[in-house]
């Protein structure tokens, strides 16, 4: 383990450590652009310079290993001067967009100008003028004025993705990123270009100009997107939510999330949600008091198992809910009803499967591995096509379906909403707003349910470990998960604790410190 | 403000100090029964006080020299102001190079404190207080400004021309 000392403080670091990994673990303030800890060493920002002793010269710091006896050090006048003048440089063609940039607030070179910056610009020439609002395929938008070429996405691009679309085009001045012939950048993860863009150069369509970055509280959660279940930071007010980024986790995603786990902020919202409880079916329906629901719903459960001999009910569980919620759900089934009728409703069976090699799996549920477990530890065998069966020559008399969160990633949603309408009652569970669910035909009581966002739990990952959700707020006051929906039901409690609406004040310049993009 | 303690029969007693305090309300009641333009009070309605050019009344929104709105609603106003009034709403314009125009922007007038920091934070001369002061309303709802009111009320005469011109700065490219 070698041993360096910098700024005179004395650390020990791995062996292959690079300099400025050193610094950042001495917790030295050490000015950066090109350098990311996910991608491989540009060294092309010249920022995060350092004087060595014995070296006559100034080094860089990311492209510099680590020796033992090595002593360094960033704060003397003469690294000051020169990282001044190389933000200085950086800013020769930086068009001051600032107001109309989506990246004021968190962008680094804001940020490192604050802490490294040379207040007196001496540049007297006229800038460069480049492409401005250049559409880079689906979902990122690019503004080659305010790139600063630091390579990172580049690099991301052909290091990464191994996709190769982004390059740096042009020489000098000139030199500009881009794709080959304007050619779009629609992988699917072309977002993550967007996060380590240290300045706005690459904007995110979806999220562009809708809010300021300093209006949103942040907070960790899972993506539910697909079964990775990627460490995600949540970006909302109290408008709703406004996009997600990916956090750092080594076990699951590195640095880094898909473009299709962004979009899980959209049906958490309110407008895509079934915000109250229902009854009725297709052309007559009444909205309900929550627990009133609930407790008629149980009551014709149980009350279909009381009047026969034979089990007529059925529960379908999708691997949407949390490890809790399903554990609740079946419980109410094997014990309280004594019945065995537990189904899992699987989406996409043909891309259960299937993997891109980098994170997205084609098994769009956050938890299916923690349902299967569940099953299989409870010993619950009945398949589809016994459900089926029992569906299509009416025996089932009450079905509980415990329904997706993200109805769009049930291809055969509607298809499935046609058999379960087989069923004399039919109570339907979700948080999502489903238009399929208002035209069923049989007698329906739609609950709402909590979204990710709204609750704790634990969800099991394609790896097969075990990640703890949080409650962030509530967005849906008459939402329960399903462990509270199940102790309703099954007559245990009278009422579920009503959630409190907790986004309902003007949204306030959030903004603490540094947003951390670099 | 002092207190001046004038030492005496005529501020320690009671009625020396009483008749005092209201000679002066009668000699200036005299004072205005024979001199009226010396007068300080204004018959309201009728006579309007003229304040300076620089009082910082109501809000205005300028305009650019093809008379759209100069707001690029980047929200530093809202973000500075204290009372929270100014709500903005921002959108993407088909014009490339202004980018970011607000589609909504209103101010609600009743919980603006007049403190002027929206002025001061926006970076282009898109806001300014302007002189008038006479905010009389009946109907509570058009206390709420939008950008039609702020920007091109009658007053105005069909807006007011921003400082910062975008035809220089492109051209320096600033």
């Amino acid at each position: 383990m070698p041993k360096v000392k910098l700024n005179g403080k004395e650390i020990e670091v791995k062996p292959g450590t690079m300099l400025i990994d050193a610094f950042k673990q001495a917790g030295e303030d050490i000015a950066h652009y090109c350098y990311h800890p996910g991608l491989p060493t540009a060294g092309v920002c010249r920022l995060c310079m350092v004087e060595i002793e014995g070296n006559p010269r100034m080094q860089i710091a990311c492209n510099t290993v680590v020796t033992e006896g090595m002593s360094a050090r960033n704060n003397s006048d003469k690294v000051k001067e020169a990282v001044r003048w190389g933000l200085n440089f950086h800013l020769i063609n930086h068009p001051l967009d600032c107001p109309i940039c989506d990246q004021a607030g968190e962008c680094g070179l804001q940020d490192q100008y604050m802490k490294f910056g040379k207040y007196t610009p001496e540049m007297s020439e006229q800038k460069v003028k480049k492409r401005k609002v250049v559409s880079l395929g689906e979902r990122v938008v690019l503004d080659s004025e305010r790139c600063i070429l630091c390579s990172r996405c580049v690099r991301f691009t052909s290091e990464i993705t191994k996709t190769n679309e982004l390059g740096i085009f042009n020489r000098g001045d000139h030199a500009e990123i881009g794709t080959f012939e304007d050619k779009p950048l629609n992988n699917n993860y072309s977002m993550n270009t967007v996060d380590i863009c240290p300045v706005g150069a690459l904007t995110s369509k979806d999220f562009r100009f809708r809010q300021r970055v300093w209006y949103l509280k942040d907070a960790s959660s899972i993506c539910t997107g697909c079964s990775t279940g990627c460490k995600i930071r949540v970006y909302y007010n109290e408008e709703g939510l406004f996009r997600i980024k990916p956090e750092h986790n080594p076990e699951v995603n590195g640095y880094w999330m898909c473009d299709k786990g962004r979009d899980i902020y959209k049906h958490v919202n309110p407008e895509a949600r079934l915000q109250e409880a229902r009854w009725g079916q297709v052309g007559n329906w009444q909205v309900k008091d929550i627990a009133e629901a609930l407790r008629e719903a149980g009551e014709a459960i149980r009350a279909s198992v009381r009047d026969s001999h034979h089990s007529k009910v059925a529960l379908v569980l999708t691997g949407q809910q949390t490890l809790e919620e399903l554990t609740a759900a079946v419980k109410f089934f094997l014990s309280d009803l004594n019945s065995r009728d537990i189904y899992h409703w699987i989406n996409n069976p043909e891309e259960m499967e299937k993997f891109d090699g980098l994170l997205f799996r084609g098994d769009r549920n956050p938890n299916t591995k923690g349902l299967l477990s569940l099953l299989a530890s409870e010993k619950v065998s009945a398949t589809w096509a016994q459900l089926e069966g029992k569906l299509n020559s009416h025996e089932i008399e009450t079905l509980m379906v415990v329904g997706p969160e993200d109805p769009g990633v049930f291809p055969d949603l509607a298809a499935k909403l046609k058999l379960f309408a087989k069923a004399k009652r039919l109570v339907w569970l979700s948080s999502a707003r489903v238009a399929a669910v208002d035209q069923v035909t049989t007698a329906t009581w739609q609950i709402p349910l909590k979204s990710f966002f709204e609750k704790d739990g634990t969800l099991v990952n394609a790896q097969g470990r075990k990640q703890t959700l949080r409650k962030i707020a509530t967005l849906i006051p008459a939402a329960v998960s399903v462990d509270q929906a199940v102790a309703v039901m099954s007559g245990r409690e009278k009422a579920v604790p009503m959630g409190k609406f907790e986004l309902n004040w003007k949204k306030t310049n959030f903004f603490v410190g540094e947003r951390g993009s670099l | 403000m002092s207190i001046v303690n004038k030492p005496g029969a005529i501020s320690t007693w009671y009625l020396p100090g009483i008749l005092s305090g209201l000679w002066l309300t009668l000699k200036y009641m005299i004072r205005n029964l024979f001199d009226k333009k010396k007068m300080p009070t204004l018959n309201y309605p009728e006579e309007v006080y003229q304040y300076g050019p620089r009082f910082k009344g109501n809000h205005i929104l300028t305009v650019k020299k093809d008379g759209s709105i100069r707001c690029t609603a980047c929200m530093l106003c809202a973000t500075n102001c204290p009372a929270q009034c100014i709500s903005i709403v921002a959108a993407e314009s088909a014009d490339q190079r202004v980018e970011k125009y607000p589609i909504k922007y209103e101010i609600d007038i009743l919980r603006c404190v007049f403190c002027g920091y929206c002025e001061e934070a926006c970076p282009v001369d898109a806001v300014r207080m302007g002189p008038e002061w006479q905010t009389a309303g009946l109907n509570g709802s058009s206390f709420s400004y939008d950008i039609q009111h702020l920007a091109y009320r009658p007053q105005l005469k069909g807006g007011i021309l921003s400082r910062v011109d975008d035809e220089e700065r492109h051209k320096f490219g600033i």
